[in-house]
This record gives C-alpha cells, structure tokens and sequence, in this order.
C-alpha cells in the first residue's frame, strides 16, 4: 500500500481545514494575474526579466558533489534569481490561514523555501520566480481572504485587532479596501502606490470564513473540543520536555 | 461654572468598546450622540493610528492618504481623524446619567459593544503635570492650568492645539 502521510490530528472543520492547508488539497478560488501579482510583490517592474544576482548553474561549472547530483535546483536557482519575500498578515477573526498553516504549506510543498513564522505574520524568502509561483498559489486558492489575510510586506498591524466595519481586516497603510463588493489593492506590498488596481475578489462571508478556517476560536471550534489534538498536543509537549532525558534509577 | 474634573459630586468614567473598528460617519453619529447626553464632561477618543506616510520598509516616506482620516464634526467642532476610531472614554458627572449614555451608544452604533465603568482617565494632576505646567505661583501650589480637565487627556509632550477640542453646547457644562 501507497504510503499517506498523517499531517494532521482531529476530527473538527479547523483540523480537516489544516491538513488540507498541509497536504496542498486546496480548493481555488480567484484568479491573479502574474503581472497583478507581480505589481502587488513590488519587487521588480512587471513584465520585465528577473534580475540575477550569479550566472545560470549551467553555465557556473559546479564543482564535483553528490549532493549536487542528487538535488535539482529549483527554476529560480538555476537561473541565479535574486532572493526575494513575500509577506503575509492573518486576522485572528476566523482568517483562513494561520501562519503556521502558511509555513507547513511552504515547506511541505515547495522547495528552497525559508519561511519565517511570528505570531500574526508569516515571511518567506525564496528565489524570486519560485517565490511568486508559491505566493501566486497561497492568493488563489482558498488559503487566502483577501478581507481577512493581506499580502503585507511591512506595517502588518491588523492580526489581533477588530476588524472595521465593513468586515476587512485593518490595514494602517491602505494598501487595499472593499469596493464594489470586492477587495482592491493599489499599492504594493511596502504600501507604494502602483499603476493599477487590482481585484483581489470578494471576501469571504462571516459563515464561509468559520468553516474555513484554520483558526481554534472558542465562539467557532474550540482547540479543546477537539481530544485528539489535544492528545496529540500533549504527546509532542511531554516528547520536548523530556526530550532525551533518562534518569538512571 | 467649576473647571477642575474632580470637583463636582461623583463624577463617573465609562470606557464605550465596539465591536468593531468605526468608520468616520459612525465614530461621527456615536460622539454626537454621547455630546447630547446631558453631565458629559469630557470625552477621550482611542483607536488604531493611521499615520500620514510609510514610516518603515522600503517604501519609507510615501504618503498613506488613508481614506478614514476624514475631518468629522462634533458639536460645534471640527477636527480630523488621526486614528480608526476603537474606543471612547467618556465622563460624567454623576451615575444618573449613565442609563442615558448607554442608549445614545445603542442608538448610534449598529453592532454590539462593551460599556464598562472604571478609572481610566486621571482626575488630579500629577509630577509630569506639575513638569509640565507648574505651580500657580510661589504661595499657590496648585496646577497653572485654567482648565483642570485637560488633565489626562493628552500625553505631556502632544500638542493642546491638534488634540483638542473644547465643545460648547447651549449650556455649560
């Protein structure tokens, strides 16, 4: 039998939601263009070519490694791309993604990844085409509310606040807001503003972003109601704290 | 008309807490709406800074331009929005109003909030006050302050001028 893995523990929506988030099982939802999103990214003109900071791998002439053999470098690598980030600000309101969830997905499912994981925000830095390949996926699909989650590469205050009235999460730059039942942005990620607005799509409804999320929130699904994670929690809690500890009796 | 915040009968402070951010218009209805409630003595606005240009990361220096920093008007005064408005903190003279206050919050916000009664905003002037503003002169140690309800309701370093605004309704209060 084909080996699965397990990534997840639980029987609640947050769990199911989170080994999707993990195992890359997610539904899309909106369409971005790579010239929006590339424009969103704010790293480079869009429709211009990817500066390189070294010349391709092929033509380097690498020195003789096995692990070098073994490993294909990503498209980004071997074409020497820069190393870029790409941000990304989750509202504790019942967002879809929890930066956690973000970086399993990256490093489960993508590679030269190197995601940073706070409390409210989520960093990855990859080669730059391979970053916006990963941001493009994480946008599109429903891992991303546009109302509830935002591509923030600096000024990320907003996770842990309320949430404005019209249902979106606070953005202190203005990068993007509700217009016309959707969500657009006009400036980049650092808050510059750009030559274009993007449609980001609609926002999630209250309804849709509970069953959506991969947030335990006592007013939707309780961490505690679900006994497997707990349990599981617990195991991995007590395997750290005694790590490899072995009184001699 | 007595102009110290601690003075008169037992004055009472209650913190208004939304349940959401509030937009200009609905920030503009709930103070107008807390204005007209008689015994307010003064009121100390919270909320999430919305700042006038990008202060970190690359983009350092560009203009914010947030939509939300609208001017509003309250009572017979204007001024303009510098933060998403999350909280008001608001004084009164005395408890008998209060029921009062709670229904003007009810009839201007469209969600629900949290109306706590506590102490929130200093009555008496402190060492940074006295920094500040002074004695009255070298026989009279009290505060150099025309107004004591100026008291607690900007930092030390802020300026009166940007962060205040005294209301005049019909009667004084």
């Amino acid at each position: 039998m084909a080996y699965k893995p397990q990534y997840y523990p639980g029987n609640t929506s947050v769990a199911k939601n989170r080994r999707k988030h993990m195992s890359d099982d997610v539904e899309k939802l909106r369409d971005i263009s790579d010239e929006d999103l590339t424009a969103l990214l704010g790293h480079r003109a869009p429709g211009s070519d990817y500066p390189s900071t070294h010349p391709p791998l092929s033509e380097m002439g690498e020195p003789a490694c096995p692990v070098r053999e073994v490993v294909e470098p990503t498209p980004g690598a071997a074409a020497g791309d820069r190393v870029r980030y790409s941000q990304f600000a989750d509202s504790m309101y019942n967002a879809p993604s929890v930066p956690y969830w973000r970086s399993y997905h990256a490093a489960i499912n993508f590679r030269g990844v190197d995601p940073g994981t706070l409390s409210g925000r989520q960093v990855n830095e990859m080669r730059e085409r391979d970053m916006e390949e990963y941001t493009k996926r994480q946008m599109e699909t429903e891992m991303t509310c546009p109302g509830l989650a935002g591509l923030r590469g600096c000024t990320v205050h907003g996770h842990s606040l309320r949430l404005q009235e019209d249902g979106t999460m606070f953005d202190m730059l203005d990068r993007r807001r509700l217009e016309g039942g959707v969500i657009v942005s006009d400036k980049d990620q650092v808050g510059v503003p750009i030559d274009r607005k993007v449609n980001l799509g609609k926002a999630m409804s209250e309804s849709e972003a509970a069953k959506r999320t991969t947030f335990y929130r006592v007013d939707n699904v309780a961490f505690r109601s679900d006994k497997e994670v707990v349990e599981h929690v617990q195991k991995v809690w007590e395997l750290r704290t005694k790590y490899g500890f072995v009184p001699k009796a | 008309m007595v102009k110290t915040a601690s003075v008169t009968g037992k004055p009472i402070q209650i913190k208004v807490f939304p349940q959401r951010l509030l937009q200009p218009e609905t920030a503009e209805k709930l103070l107008n709406e807390i204005d007209q409630v008689k015994g307010v003595i003064r009121m100390l606005i919270g909320g999430k800074n919305l700042p006038r240009k990008v202060t970190c990361g690359p983009g350092t220096g560009t203009d914010v331009n947030h939509p939300n920093m609208e001017i509003i008007h309250v009572g017979d005064c204007a001024f303009e929005l510098h933060v998403m408005v999350g909280e008001v903190i608001v004084e009164l003279e005395d408890e008998s109003t209060k029921e009062e206050l709670r229904k003007a919050c009810e009839r201007a916000l469209p969600f629900s909030f949290e109306f706590k009664q506590g102490f929130f905003i200093k009555k008496k002037a402190t060492l940074t006050d006295y920094g500040k503003y002074g004695f009255k002169s070298k026989t009279d140690e009290s505060i150099n302050l025309e107004d004591e309800r100026i008291l607690g309701l900007i930092d030390p370093h802020a300026k009166a001028e940007s962060n205040l605004c005294v209301i005049n309704t019909g009667e004084e209060k």
